[in-house]
C-alpha cells in the first residue's frame, strides 16, 4: 500500500517560487562576492564513503550521517559537510605547486540533526576555503571574506565572536586535568556552566592562579580588552602563542576596516574537533544559532595524507534566509515581464513580437488560453508580469502596463 | 530598543523566579496579576515573559523564542539542549537518584540492572550507559516512579529525591547519587552575543541577590 507517497521525508522541502528565486539570488549575491574575492569554485559529489568522515577521531557522529551501501557493498554517505570532502580534494588531487589555493562553494548538505528553528536535514551551504597557508594573514583573510559575505547577504547587523582553540588546550595542558575530564571541562566551558567547571577544578591541585583563569574562561568573552586582562605568567607557552595570534589576527582586521564587526571568546570551545587554531562563528538577531562558522583546520588535510595547513568557515544559507525574513530583510519580487496575448489571425505577429522581446533579455511570455484581453490582463497580474499586449487581427496592438 | 524575551517554568520555580526578577528591578506586576494572557511584559525595561511547561522552557530557548530561561537542571539534563548555562539559582534544591529495594544498598557493583522505571529517560540512559556501561531497558513513567520497583515493573528507578520520604515510606533507598539538581538560568547562544551588554547587566543583578 502507497502511504507515503504524498508527502516528502523528515527534514526536506519544497521550495516554491518565490522563495526559489529568492534563494538563488542569494546565491549569485554570494557566489559573486567570492569570485570579486579570488576564490574558485568547485563542486564535489554530493556522496561520498562513509571512511572519508568516520577516520578514528570520528569527525563526524556516526549517527548524525544518511548511510547507504553501494552495489559493492560499501558504506556511503550523504556529504554531511563540504569542508571535509575539500580537506580529501587537497590532499590527493591537487599538486604541490597549486598551492595556496583558494576555494569555495555552494551546495546542499546532510544530516540527522534536530529540526526546527531554521535547521533542517537538508540545508544548503555556501563556504571557502584557503588551503597551504599558516600564516594569520590567511586567517585574517578568511574573517574577512565571512564578514563580506554576510554583507552580501544583505544583513546589516551581525557579529562574529572569535576563539582560538589552542588557547584552552594550553591552558589544559598546564593544569595536568586527565584526557576525559578535560574533555568534561571542554563540555562544560562550551555550555558557560561556572559551576560544572568549578566542580571539575574542585577535584584537582591546579596552581591558582591557573585554576581561576581557567575557572573564567566562561565569561572571557567580548570585546577584545579582555586579552589584555590575562596574564601571560601562568598559562604556558602554547596558551601564550594562541593569544599572540589572535591579537596579530585582529590587528590585520583593524587595518582591514573590520574590526567593528569582531569580538572575542576565549571559551569557545566548539565540539567540531578538527579545529587546531581560532574559530569563529557569525551572529545575527532572528535567529537562535549562528548563521556561520568556521576557523582553522591544520591535521585536518593530514588525515588524508598531505602535510597542509588550512583554514576556511561555511556559511548556513536556510539559516541567512530565515534571518532576512525575520529582519523584514526579504524584498518583495519586481514585477517584470510582457504578457502578450492575440485575436484569432494575429498569432504570427504575436509571437514574432515575443520573441523580439526574449532576444532582447526583457521576459515575455505569449498567451496559449485565448480568452480576450480581460482575461489576459487579469493572469498577467496574477503572475506578477508588468505589461500585457493584445494584437488585433486588423494589424493594430494594445499595451497596457499593470 | 529590542525586546528581551524571559521565559519562566509554570509550577513549583515561578514564584521564586518571579522575586528573583523583581529584586533586578523588573515590574513583573502583570505577570503577578494571575492573566489569562500568555506573554506578559515590562515595558519600561523593555522586557517580556511567558510561561511555560518546565521542560518547553530549554526548547524556546535553544531555538531563540526567548533569550532566556528559568527552567531546573534536572529539565536541562533531559533535554540535552545546547544553551548557556549561566547561573545556579540555588533553589528548588534536590538530588538526582538512582533509589530501589534495600536489598540492593551496597551491591551495586556486582548486580546486574535490567529494567529501569524513570520520568527521565535520557538522564536515566545516560547514566547507565556512561557510569555502569550496562545497556538497561528504560520504562517511561510519568509519575509516582516509586511503585515501579514494588510490582515488579522495574527493578530500579532513577528521580528527584527531596527529602527521601517517599521512598523511606515505601521501603526504597537511595542506591547511587547522580547529580545535584537546582533551578538555573539559561541563555540563548547567539543571545548572549547579541544582547550582551543587557543580559549580562541582569545576571549579575540575580547573582547579587544569590550572595
Amino acid at each position: 500500500m502507497k502511504k507515503w507517497n504524498l508527502y516528502t521525508p523528515e527534514g526536506v522541502q519544497d521550495i516554491l517560487f518565490t522563495p526559489c528565486a529568492f534563494k538563488r539570488e542569494l546565491e549569485s549575491k554570494i557566489r559573486n562576492a567570492f569570485r570579486l574575492n579570488g576564490y574558485m569554485e568547485l563542486e564535489t559529489p554530493t556522496i561520498e564513503f562513509y571512511d572519508v568522515f568516520a577516520g578514528d577521531s570520528g569527525l563526524m557522529r556516526q549517527e548524525s550521517m544518511y548511510k547507504f551501501c553501494d552495489s559493492k557493498g560499501r558504506l556511503l554517505v550523504l556529504r554531511p559537510d563540504i569542508t571535509v570532502p575539500v580537506a580529501r580534494i587537497a590532499a590527493t588531487k591537487l599538486k604541490d605547486k597549486d598551492f595556496p589555493v583558494k576555494c569555495f562553494y555552494i551546495g546542499n548538505t546532510f544530516s540527522f540533526d534536530e529540526l526546527g528553528g531554521g535547521k533542517q536535514n537538508e540545508f544548503t551551504q555556501a563556504g571557502c576555503e584557503i588551503l597551504g597557508a599558516n600564516s594569520p594573514e590567511a586567517d585574517a583573510e578568511v574573517v574577512a571574506m565571512a564578514i563580506n559575505t554576510i554583507k552580501a547577504t544583505g544583513i546589516e547587523e551581525f557579529q562574529i565572536d572569535i576563539g582560538q582553540v589552542d588557547f584552552f588546550k594550553g591552558l589544559m595542558e598546564e593544569s595536568g586535568l586527565k584526557k576525559d575530564e578535560i574533555e568534561e571541562v571542554r563540555e562544560l566551558i562550551d555550555l558557560k556552566d561556572f559551576v560544572g567547571v568549578e566542580q571539575v577544578m574542585d577535584r584537582h591541585n591546579v596552581k591558582t592562579e591557573l585554576k581561576t583563569l581557567i575557572l573564567d574562561l566562561p565569561k572571557l568573552f567580548g570585546s577584545k580588552d579582555i586579552l589584555e586582562t590575562i596574564n601571560y605568567n601562568h598559562i604556558g607557552k602554547r596558551a601564550a602563542n594562541a593569544l599572540d595570534n589572535i591579537k596579530t589576527i585582529l590587528d590585520i582586521l583593524a587595518d582591514r576596516n573590520l574590526d567593528k564587526y569582531v569580538s572575542i571568546d576565549l571559551g569557545m570551545v566548539q565540539s567540531m574537533n578538527y579545529y587546531t587554531g581560532i574559530v569563529f562563528r557569525g551572529y545575527t538577531y532572528g535567529v537562535g544559532f549562528p548563521i556561520l562558522s568556521g576557523g582553522r583546520y591544520d591535521t585536518l588535510v593530514s588525515k588524508f595524507g598531505r602535510n597542509l595547513g588550512a583554514t576556511g568557515f561555511s556559511m548556513g544559507i536556510n539559516m541567512v534566509m530565515m534571518a532576512l525574513e525575520r529582519q523584514k530583510k526579504l524584498s518583495n519580487p519586481v514585477k517584470e515581464g510582457c504578457f502578450i496575448s492575440y485575436e484569432e489571425g494575429a498569432r504570427k505577429k504575436a509571437l514574432e513580437y515575443c520573441q523580439k522581446l526574449i532576444d532582447k533579455g526583457i521576459p515575455a511570455q505569449i498567451d496559449f488560453m485565448l480568452k480576450g484581453v480581460d482575461e489576459g490582463i487579469e493572469y498577467a497580474q496574477r503572475k506578477g508580469l508588468s505589461s500585457f499586449v493584445y494584437f488585433y487581427t486588423d494589424g493594430s496592438r494594445k499595451e497596457i502596463s499593470l | 530598543m529590542r525586546y528581551i524575551t524571559i521565559a519562566l517554568s509554570k509550577g513549583r520555580l515561578t514564584e521564586l523566579s518571579i522575586d528573583l526578577l523583581e529584586g533586578a528591578g523588573l515590574d513583573c506586576s502583570e505577570l503577578k496579576s494571575n492573566s489569562r494572557k500568555l506573554i506578559l511584559s515590562d515595558h519600561k525595561n523593555k522586557v517580556r515573559f511567558f510561561l511555560a511547561k518546565p521542560a518547553d522552557v530549554p526548547v524556546y530557548v535553544e531555538y531563540g523564542a526567548a533569550d532566556i530561561g528559568i527552567v531546573g537542571k534536572d529539565t536541562l539534563l533531559e533535554e540535552g539542549r545546547d544553551l548557556y548555562e549561566v547561573l545556579n539559582l540555588g533553589f528548588a534544591k534536590c538530588k538526582m537518584c538512582v533509589a530501589g529495594p534495600k536489598a540492593l544498598e551496597g551491591c551495586m557493583d556486582t548486580v546486574q540492572i535490567s529494567r529501569v522505571a524513570t520520568k527521565y529517560p535520557e538522564i536515566a540512559r545516560m547514566y547507565f550507559r556512561r557510569k555502569r556501561k550496562e545497556s538497561v531497558e528504560i520504562i517511561k513513567l510519568s509519575g509516582s516512579v516509586e511503585l515501579a520497583p514494588l510490582v515488579g515493573l522495574s527493578d530500579v528507578i532513577v528521580d528527584l529525591v527531596e527529602t527521601g520520604r517517599t521512598l523511606k515510606e515505601n521501603g526504597l533507598v537511595v542506591l547511587d547519587h547522580i547529580a545535584d539538581i537546582s533551578a538555573r538560568m539559561v541563555v540563548n547562544r547567539v543571545s548572549m552575543k547579541m544582547e550582551n551588554e543587557r543580559i549580562t547587566k541582569l545576571i549579575q543583578a540575580i547573582r547579587a541577590q544569590l550572595k
